[in-house]
């Protein structure tokens, strides 16, 4: 193959791909929370279409998040969600503080007081669930430290006989029962809702 | 013998911009380690962090204690980057961004749109400042044009090759097209200084770069290798906004012809390859005053007015207009006699 031709059918390839990856999002666009990947948004945010049709990307919520809980996404979770905040609850979860809320200037997550029942009507970054295979209190080996770790205790989660973890459907999905948890792996988990 | 020049302030405002560019700059890099410094408060890690850690929350502690006893709030004052900021209180965006935004969006969200309103005022009054004075990604085009320029002197070749202005029109355009098409503000994906202010915060608080970096790097090396200031002067989507924005700047750089002796050095240094000679400013100027700074005879200088002056023609201290009115001055000088 001449050099000439090569270069051009490379441009073309590019260009096609280009145009594919447009039409892909075009037509996942809204259909985004069914992303593969198991990850939270920031506590407030609107739901995933929402969001993504909100947020600018300019990294405030991560740079004043205290916790340094919340990521951006390169290009693994598509393009429209590039430079996007996440959180993997089990790397680092959010201590529900509340001040991404406020510095968002889109509204992509909305400002939430910091008190636990505006937190508890507002935030729904996720349900923790638990696998009653791997937790050791339903394994007989007495733990309990996702309820001693829930920022709700009684509320989200309550322990029955020998610390057994149940979860509420009060629960926010703030993730640190899961960051918490010493068995590996994890034997709760939160299952994201991302509207 | 030369008479001495008086002072004058718009001689000196090159210098000016170079010192808020490097200021804005370095706020890009303070943000992030301020925040860095934030979340160690925060957490009572000090004993808990590394030497070399230790060492930058002691310098972060040093700088910050004059102003704040409780960094881990009193810090959280100013965020974010000249993408959109937050400054105790006063949230500002880039007009991009607002545009982008209600783009992905297709709503008017007005908190948001809101926070654009100040440089939308001001680019309206002062064309494209943003680009000239405050951009980050502008600041380190302009050192890479610079090092080319360097490079030039001592004969290695460097890109300069010229395009349409147009075609950052087109590119704001379909980046803006992507963004409803997606529902996600794809114009923010390609905008350097949006990109600049994102990976400055992601290489010293997330662990390193993100791929904008490669986007960025791609376009330092097209402005070395092919196209001199390219990216700017012929693809910025932004750039594009803010020369329709300050299409009728109030404030603009003329040419006083009476003064003006056809040296070119304006046309030279221009980093937007204007034409300040032949009175060509439009709607591309960013006003950043380097050709003013370079004049050798205070030609040039700010005034208001809503368009460009018509061509003027030669400079009056130039050879060309001496040359074709060497009859008005010997009838001057006969008149004289």
């Amino acid at each position: 193959m001449r050099r000439r031709t090569f270069m051009g059918k490379m441009g073309t390839g590019t260009l096609g791909a280009l145009v594919a990856m447009a039409a892909g999002n075009v037509s996942t666009a809204g259909a985004a929370s069914s992303s593969p990947l198991r990850y939270l948004r920031p506590p407030g945010a609107l739901p995933e279409a929402e969001f993504l049709s909100r947020c600018i990307h300019c990294g405030q919520c991560g740079e004043i998040c205290p916790n340094r809980c919340i990521k951006y996404f390169g290009i693994e979770n598509g393009t429209e969600a590039i430079d996007t905040p996440y959180i993997i609850p089990r790397e680092k979860s959010c201590i529900l503080c509340m001040k991404c809320g406020d510095v968002c200037p889109t509204g992509a997550i909305k400002p939430i007081p910091r008190e636990a029942e505006a937190i508890l009507e507002d935030v729904h970054m996720g349900h923790a669930v638990v696998d009653e295979n791997l937790c050791l209190s339903f394994q007989g080996k007495t733990c309990g430290v996702c309820y001693r770790a829930c920022p709700l205790p009684d509320v989200a989660i309550y322990v029955a006989r020998l610390e057994q973890p149940h979860v509420t459907d009060k629960c926010v999905g703030c993730g640190l029962c899961e960051r918490s948890c010493i068995q590996m792996p994890q034997a709760i988990r939160i299952i994201p809702d991302r509207g | 013998m030369t008479p001495q020049r008086s002072f004058s302030i718009s001689r000196h405002l090159n210098k000016l911009r170079w010192l808020s560019l490097s200021l804005v700059f370095a706020m890009l890099i303070a943000l992030p380690c301020l925040h860095v410094y934030q979340t160690y408060v925060a957490a009572h890690a000090y004993d808990l962090i590394a030497p070399s850690e230790k060492q930058f929350y002691d310098v972060m502690e040093a700088l910050t204690s004059p102003l704040t006893n409780d960094p881990a709030t009193d810090l959280d004052a100013v965020k974010g980057n000249t993408w959109s900021g937050n400054f105790w209180g006063l949230k500002l965006s880039d007009p991009l961004a607002a545009v982008g935004q209600a783009a992905a969006g297709m709503t008017l969200y007005w908190p948001f749109l809101l926070t654009a309103l100040i440089p939308i005022v001001v680019t309206a009054f002062f064309g494209r400042i943003f680009c000239g004075w405050i951009c980050p990604a502008n600041f380190l085009y302009e050192l890479n044009s610079n090092l080319a320029a360097w490079l030039q002197l001592i004969g290695l070749k460097t890109g300069m090759r010229r395009f349409d202005r147009r075609i950052k029109y087109v590119v704001l355009a379909v980046g803006l097209g992507l963004s409803i098409l997606s529902g996600s503000i794809m114009v923010a994906a390609i905008y350097p200084p949006a990109i600049i202010g994102r990976e400055l915060y992601y290489a010293i608080a997330q662990g390193g770069f993100g791929v904008g970096m490669v986007f960025f790097a791609a376009t330092l090396l097209f402005d070395f290798f092919v196209s001199r200031r390219g990216f700017c002067r012929y693809l910025c989507p932004g750039g594009a906004l803010y020369s329709l924005l300050g299409r009728y700047r109030l404030v603009r750089i003329q040419r006083q012809v009476q003064t003006c002796n056809d040296c070119q050095k304006c046309n030279a240094v221009c980093e937007f390859e204007l034409d300040p000679w032949h009175d060509g400013f439009g709607q591309e100027c960013t006003n950043c005053a380097a050709c003013i700074a370079i004049c050798p005879t205070d030609a040039l200088t700010f005034n208001l007015r809503l368009v460009d002056l018509a061509p003027q023609g030669p400079g009056h201290l130039g050879r060309q207009y001496r040359r074709e009115h060497e009859h008005l001055d010997r009838d001057v000088d006969e008149a004289a006699a």
